[in-house]
């Protein structure tokens, strides 16, 4: 994108919307991808795609509106009904949006040798399937992706930044027997992505989780994989450190500031600034300067996470945790590189069942944190290697009491999606068996 | 055009209407605009796709231009496409008992308020209710010169109660979504009933884990009927070799009283005038009597795998169409509840949804309950909160050992590739042998 071409009709909308509203904020992304997927081994189709998104948000008198379009060019139309949306929003107290701050606006996810091209993914594929011919196992499906996207947040204090952003994700589906193996890849740059591996890895999990045997209920230790472990994690834990889900009442943690809220030697924060991270970012979606947020030390609960709009309804100070899923109307809390850390160990050494996904993460109680999900991949593990197979079993329990349980964090870490995570070890969870 | 042997365009144009109110504060409220297309072409091998944002119909050189663009990206597939022949066809949706855009969002708002507050309790501490409506404007036309546009109007609301008390949290959940216009009016009931389940869930105990027999309320054992079977019956899965049902049909996999069924025709949340290649769409019976019967179909998987019914691809505006569900359910029995319950005798009884997932290839599927209950000697007793259920697609389904007459459907969204599409699931209450039961519960 030529972002000195997007400026014009962007000032153009903030010095409209200045005639009606005390402040507005505007964000704009355009962006190109190209994808191919396997039908079984073979590449059934290609893909290509523009995208382009704008949204508005107005602030009147602590009245907040917002709006959305995909076509830039009805921005007086996205303008006006975002105006509109206001006057039906509460007031709120209303602190303003960030203004300019800070020099470097440098990108720090953007991969420029990175080619959108349908024939370098391809090539992705053709990886994959190197690596998955490896292991007796029938590749099923896969997918590769690749896509840039430049975006411009403005707003009427001045704020006025752009950023780029490239992806690179790799996925393939494996199946031998009655057992099925899945592994995927992601990452802003190029180079940091092994399709051979996730090949290898996805028809290894197929083929040796095959022939698993029945575990007897009862309670065990247990190995989740960062996989297994983000996914109860993510649907459970990190939203309860939303200070807007701690101020209306719906995080389990609101009033366990400066408790122990897990075994001592867990950590938990946000590192916007580190090097070469999935998510780093310098600014968050508001144009706020980004920190890093200790949110859990050494078992002590010290924070949540606010944007501007939460900190100010509650008198906090916004944690730059603003972030974006899409161009829709407004930002939402969430985090940048969410980090689990703490003493690292060899986790592997004693017998344990290692699990390296679960079905039905996301049916998990949010509130409470009691889930009971099925395994998946799941051996015994013992010497760091795997014995094995289990064949069906599930794991329940609490999200938040498992946090006490902790035995050890392996040393390796694994990106899941924007949390960098390690293998961790839990003394005595139940699992029911067959 | 040379070398083009079939293309389809499909534009969906349209606005989000929506409302969000947290604790009485009216957190936002108002419509956002889309416009995204999507071009199919085959040329020689597989699909050349071109999804457009903002997209202007366009004819001659132009469109032409296009054309030779996807054609140009199918070089790299490999993987020959064919296309099953399939019936063509518009069905007339439900005529709207009330136009929601005759409405002002005022009014809505002050409806859905009412809703929110009345899910006050002195043990609730957070009340959220969420109003969606959406208009989509469809556009389809393909190289077989079919035509087709309507339009859709879906609209619903959610209402969310946490409740708590000396730490322990707890909440309660309730929502409808309707194709057949506004439904906010007089509707503070299930404000209550979420505060009731909320607050009731703080006395509940955990449930404990093991193999058991189950009562599933319709919800919930629509939920069972969409995750043991649906999935596995989708005709793409089946090609792919990651359904476990691959070459299964005309075995049997449950007793007489089993029918499950998929139809995109029939007026509930999951509606469908016509899928999403331009296919008129069909009842399909999965399973009939037990046996498995039919695969859910695209004209291409229908095309690869036979032994089914196409009309059943469908997708988000701007994305490719996938094999799908629509309004998956448990056919009616002929036992009533009561009998249900006093054949159970002593088990545990399931209700609501809290949704599931599936490992078609596998064959094994979970989901969970939002609450249930222990029967004792046919009734229910202890409340137990937080129980899921796990089962095996190929086994699970012989423990239905009876069917209710009360069938009823619940909406919902359904996840696949990345894309979410709207769906009801129903049944009857069931009875369920041998369900293995999880949760955290001791004795």
């Amino acid at each position: 994108m030529r972002w000195w071409v997007a400026v014009a009709w962007i000032e153009e909308l903030i010095r409209e919307a200045e005639k009606s509203v005390d402040e507005v904020e505007v964000f704009f992304v355009e962006g190109e991808s190209v994808s191919a997927d396997l039908k079984r081994k073979k590449v059934s189709l290609a893909t290509t795609s523009r995208d382009c998104g704008l949204g508005i948000r107005t602030i009147h008198k602590g009245r907040i509106g917002s709006s959305s379009t995909n076509d830039p060019t009805t921005w007086r139309d996205c303008l006006k009904a975002a105006i509109a949306s206001a006057r039906l929003a509460t007031p709120q107290e209303w602190d303003g949006l960030p203004g300019p701050k800070g020099t470097d606006f440098s990108p720090l996810t953007f991969d420029a040798s990175m080619k959108i091209e349908p024939g370098v993914a391809r090539a992705l594929l053709d990886a994959m399937m190197e690596g998955a011919s490896h292991h007796t196992a029938e590749v099923t499906s896969g997918s590769a992706a690749l896509s840039s996207v430049d975006v411009t947040l403005a707003n009427s204090h001045g704020v006025l930044m752009s950023d780029r952003h490239t992806s690179v994700s790799v996925s393939l589906e494996a199946i031998h027997e009655q057992s099925t193996g899945f592994e995927f890849d992601h990452s802003w740059s190029f180079d940091r992505i092994d399709p051979v591996n996730v090949g290898e890895r996805a028809t290894f999990f197929a083929s040796e989780s095959a022939g698993g045997k029945d575990l007897p209920t009862g309670d065990y230790a247990v190995l989740l994989s960062p996989l297994a472990y983000g996914e109860l994690l993510g649907n459970v834990f990190v939203p309860a450190l939303s200070g807007k889900n701690v101020h209306a009442g719906r995080s389990r943690l609101a009033h366990s500031l400066s408790e122990q809220v897990t075994g001592p030697g867990i950590s938990m924060y946000d590192n916007p600034h580190l090097p070469g991270a999935e998510s780093s970012a310098r600014y968050d979606a508001e144009g706020s300067p980004t920190q890093r947020i200790d949110f859990i030390r050494d078992g002590i609960l010290c924070a949540f996470a606010y944007d501007v709009r939460t900190a100010s309804r509650y008198g906090k100070t916004s944690t730059a945790s603003a972030v974006r899923g899409g161009y829709g109307g407004s930002p939402s809390i969430g985090h940048h590189n969410f980090m689990v850390d703490g003493t690292r160990d060899t986790v592997d050494d004693e017998r344990v069942v290692y699990v390296n996904m679960v079905v039905g993460a996301h049916t998990a109680n949010p509130m409470s944190g009691e889930f009971s999900v099925e395994l998946s991949n799941a051996f015994w593990m013992e010497g760091g290697e795997f014995q094995t197979p289990i064949r069906s079993a599930m794991l329940s329990g609490n999200v938040f009491d498992l946090h006490h349980a902790v035995a050890g964090l392996s040393r390796e870490t694994r990106n899941v999606g924007s949390m960098i995570l390690p293998s961790v070890k839990l003394n005595k969870q139940h699992i029911i068996g067959k | 055009m040379p070398g083009i042997s079939y293309y389809d365009i499909r534009q969906v144009t349209g606005e989000v209407t929506h409302i969000d109110i947290d604790n009485s504060v009216v957190e936002s409220a108002g419509t956002s605009f889309f416009n995204k297309a999507i071009l199919r072409v085959l040329a020689g091998t597989g699909w050349g796709v071109l999804q457009i944002d903002n997209y202007s119909p366009c004819t001659g050189r132009k469109f032409d231009e296009l054309l030779k663009k996807a054609a140009r990206l199918a070089r790299i597939t490999e993987e020959p496409v064919s296309l099953a022949e399939a019936p063509r066809g518009l069905r007339a949706g439900p005529s709207l008992r009330e136009d929601p855009r005759d409405v002002s969002i005022e009014e809505k708002s002050t409806l859905l308020s009412e809703i929110e507050k009345s899910a006050t309790r002195p043990e609730v501490v957070n009340r959220r209710a969420g109003y969606i409506e959406r208009f989509e404007q469809v556009r389809f036309s393909d190289s077989s010169g079919n035509e087709i546009s309507f339009e859709t109007c879906r609209s619903g609301f959610n209402i969310l109660a946490v409740a708590s008390r000396n730490g322990s949290i707890q909440m309660g959940y309730e929502r409808e979504h309707a194709i057949n216009g506004f439904n906010l009016r007089h509707r503070q009931e299930k404000g209550k009933e979420a505060a009731d389940i909320a607050v009731a869930l703080l006395d509940a105990t955990a449930a404990k884990g093991g193999k058991m027999q189950a009562v599933l309320d319709p919800e919930l054992a629509g939920v069972f009927a969409h995750e043991a079977v649906g999935h596995a019956s989708e005709g793409d899965l089946v090609q792919e070799g990651s359904s476990i049902l691959k070459g299964k049909i005309g075995e049997r996999i449950g007793n007489d009283t089993l029918t499950i069924v998929d139809d995109p025709g029939l007026h509930e949340f999951g509606f469908d005038p016509v899928d999403a290649e331009g296919v008129g769409v069909a009842r399909t019976e999965i399973i009939r009597n037990g046996v498995i019967n039919a695969f859910l179909h695209s004209r291409e998987s229908l095309a690869a795998v036979g032994n089914g019914i196409p009309g059943h691809a469908r997708a988000m505006p701007g994305e490719p169409p996938l094999v799908r569900m629509s309004n998956t359910f448990i056919g009616n029995g002929d036992s009533t509840k009561e009998e249900i319950f006093a054949e159970c005798k002593n088990g545990i009884f399931l209700a609501g949804s809290r949704g599931g997932q599936v490992d078609p290839g596998r064959g094994i599927f979970q989901f969970n309950a939002e609450y249930g209950y222990l029967i004792q000697n046919g009734e229910c007793t202890k409340m137990v909160r937080d129980v899921s259920l796990t089962g095996e697609i190929l086994t699970t389904l012989h423990g239905i050992v009876l069917c209710g007459n009360d069938r009823k459907m619940s909406p919902g969204y359904c996840g696949k590739g990345g894309q979410s599409v709207p769906v009801s699931d129903g049944a009857p209450h069931i009875l369920l042998n041998d369900a293995v039961v999880g949760g955290s519960g001791v004795d």
